[in-house]
């Protein structure tokens, strides 16, 4: 793999980073099964992409795009809470919903972001002035950008607000009997969570140069890949830890990814991704188990051999 | 402090599993009062806890808290004014936080959470206080699984983090049943201890009627949804288990045939 493609891949490992943190935020914080993210991604990338067009500044054209995967969020929130629909149901009719809403929002399937000035290009400019390679700025504002959403969810997380949150995905029935207002919490985690993912989108618009409403499909997937991924090679109970280990399977899943395509192994091809996928996730969550079968069959082993 | 006029709950209204849990319930009990509530199965009595803390569904009545109607509010928002402990330690508490972690969310309750941190060094000293007093060496087990100790031991931490914020009220809904003679016997002094210190006023189920008079002030014991027993002072010290059992008798010209309610 070339150095350029090396730093493209842990720069879209990076930006998928902000996916896995939405998706840890739901899946294991709050225990809602969330697959808004499919429609809220897409979301980020067409209003970032949409209003960097319109002439606005590509920061507030970001912020607009949180914003955005925020009220999918809300809607999906609004489905499973309000109108008691099952909190999986309520998020694919988002995610299918989102589908048309964006296409609504660019007035076309995709958006081409070629020459138009994003976060990304004052410091881009100032790498070529300097001399360093614009390659390597890219990717450490990016990484500066997720250290700093890592670093609030984190200490989000371990506030009094936060711990009612993480309470309501363990017992929602004590969290009320304290006065934790559970429908709150779920509201703000899924407004949070796909706010990240559409902060993730708009990124992703930006250091790509496009938008299309087709790119959020198998969001969900790649996600949860790098949450179980990080957590099976980083376990941990504190916070930060789950914080840095979601973020780094997302990097990680990448670069598994992009060596097995490009080592060529078995004639891979770039349509092979969700299969190497798969296996993958499958061996991130078997590997664990297995290891425990083993030690144990090992301990009764020898406890037999004691007895003898 | 608590005021309940004519609560009637009625679980599956108008089907054929119609049940009227609770018909027309009137109870007042007073600031610093310990009730204790006994009732065979399906009498009613935790329904009528689920009628002040808000967790049944009324059809009529009202519940007054404090001289405040809260009849329509919900749980969360009733959680100020009471602190509840449940029957079973497991739903009382959140299994995968530490003891830290669920005493700092029952600190909370009452008050608005908001950015500050939740185990501040400050707040640690605190709990490791107020956790000490029970002497099963917890305060040095702060940062464990609250899911890796006992029961029994969830229920004295249960009832250490029900006296962590300001309420009057203690609502105890038959929190030693889950629990073995022992520690049910160390639960109930503990209850009686952390009542004392804090002034509270207590309504508390309990499936023993032994336990109902040996505890507390006064004893009221329902019936099919009704009140049928209510005794206090003079008259409830000298009473045991065979004259209360008389006395339902007299009341209801039936015999009681609940033996769990008998034996224990």
């Amino acid at each position: 793999m070339s150095f350029f493609a090396f730093l493209g891949t842990l720069e879209i490992g990076l930006v998928y980073g902000l996916v896995a943190l939405g998706v840890y935020l739901t899946f294991r914080v709050l225990d809602f099964p969330d697959l808004t993210v499919d429609g809220s991604f897409p979301m980020g990338a067409a209003v970032a992409a949409t209003a960097i067009v319109a002439g606005i500044n590509p920061w507030i054209a970001t912020l607009l795009a949180i914003f955005a995967g925020s009220l999918c969020g809300l809607v999906t929130a609004f489905l499973a809470i309000r109108c008691g629909i099952l909190h999986l149901l309520a998020s694919i009719l988002t995610m299918i919903a989102a589908f048309s809403i964006n296409i609504r929002i660019m007035g076309r399937p995709n958006l081409a972001l070629l020459g138009e000035d994003t976060i990304l290009t004052p410091f881009e400019l100032l790498a070529m002035d300097i001399g360093i390679d614009s390659g390597i700025v890219r990717l450490g504002i990016v990484l500066l950008l997720v250290i700093f959403s890592g670093w609030f969810i984190t200490r989000l997380l371990a506030s009094d607000f936060g711990l009612g949150l993480r309470a309501t995905g363990v017992n929602s029935r004590m969290v009320s009997a304290q006065g934790g207002n559970t429908a709150l919490y779920t509201y703000f985690g899924l407004a949070l969570s796909n706010g990240l993912v559409g902060f993730s989108g708009a990124l992703f618009a930006q250091t790509n140069s496009f938008a299309d409403v087709t790119s959020g499909v198998g969001t969900i997937v790649v996600g949860l890949a790098a949450v179980i991924l990080g957590q099976t090679l980083i376990p941990g109970r504190k916070i930060w830890v789950a914080v840095v280990a979601v973020i780094l399977g997302s990097v990680l899943y990448r670069l598994a990814v992009a060596f097995a395509l490009s080592s060529g192994m078995f004639g891979m091809q770039a349509s092979d991704l969700n299969l190497i996928t798969a296996l993958l996730v499958a061996a991130a969550l078997i590997a664990p188990k297995m290891k425990t079968t083993i030690q144990r069959k090992k301990k009764q082993a020898i406890a037999a051999k004691k007895l003898a | 402090m608590i005021e309940l006029n004519d609560i009637r709950v009625t679980f599956n209204e108008g089907t054929i599993l119609e049940n009227q849990a609770l018909r027309g319930v009137s109870l007042a009990v007073p600031e610093k009062q310990f009730v204790t509530v006994i009732g065979s199965n399906g009498a009613g009595k935790s329904t009528l806890l689920g009628a002040v803390s808000g967790e049944t569904p009324m059809v009529g009545g009202q519940v007054l808290i404090d001289d405040i109607d809260v009849t329509h509010k919900s749980v969360h928002e009733r959680a100020q004014y009471a602190a509840r402990v449940f029957q079973d330690p497991l739903a009382g508490t959140c299994a995968s936080l530490t003891i830290e972690e669920n005493m700092a969310l029952a600190y909370k309750r009452g008050s608005r959470r908001s950015w500050k941190m939740a185990l501040s060094s400050q707040r640690r000293k605190l709990f490791q206080e107020r956790i000490s007093i029970l002497g099963l060496g917890l305060e040095d087990r702060l940062s464990d699984n609250i899911g890796l100790l006992s029961g029994g031991q969830r229920q004295a931490v249960s009832l250490v983090m029900a006296s962590l914020a300001d309420s009057k009220l203690l609502l105890l809904d038959e929190h030693t049943a889950a629990l073995d003679p022992r520690m049910a016997a160390f639960v109930l002094a503990l209850t009686k201890k952390v009542v004392e210190e804090f002034d509270l006023t207590v309504m508390m189920v309990t499936h023993s009627m032994k336990d109902a008079l040996a505890h507390g002030d006064r004893t009221v014991m329902l019936h099919q949804g009704e009140i049928v027993l209510d005794v206090q002072g003079q008259e409830r010290k000298q009473m045991d288990v065979k004259q209360l059992l008389e006395m339902f008798s007299k009341v209801r010209g039936e015999e009681l045939a609940d033996d769990s309610l008998l034996l224990s």
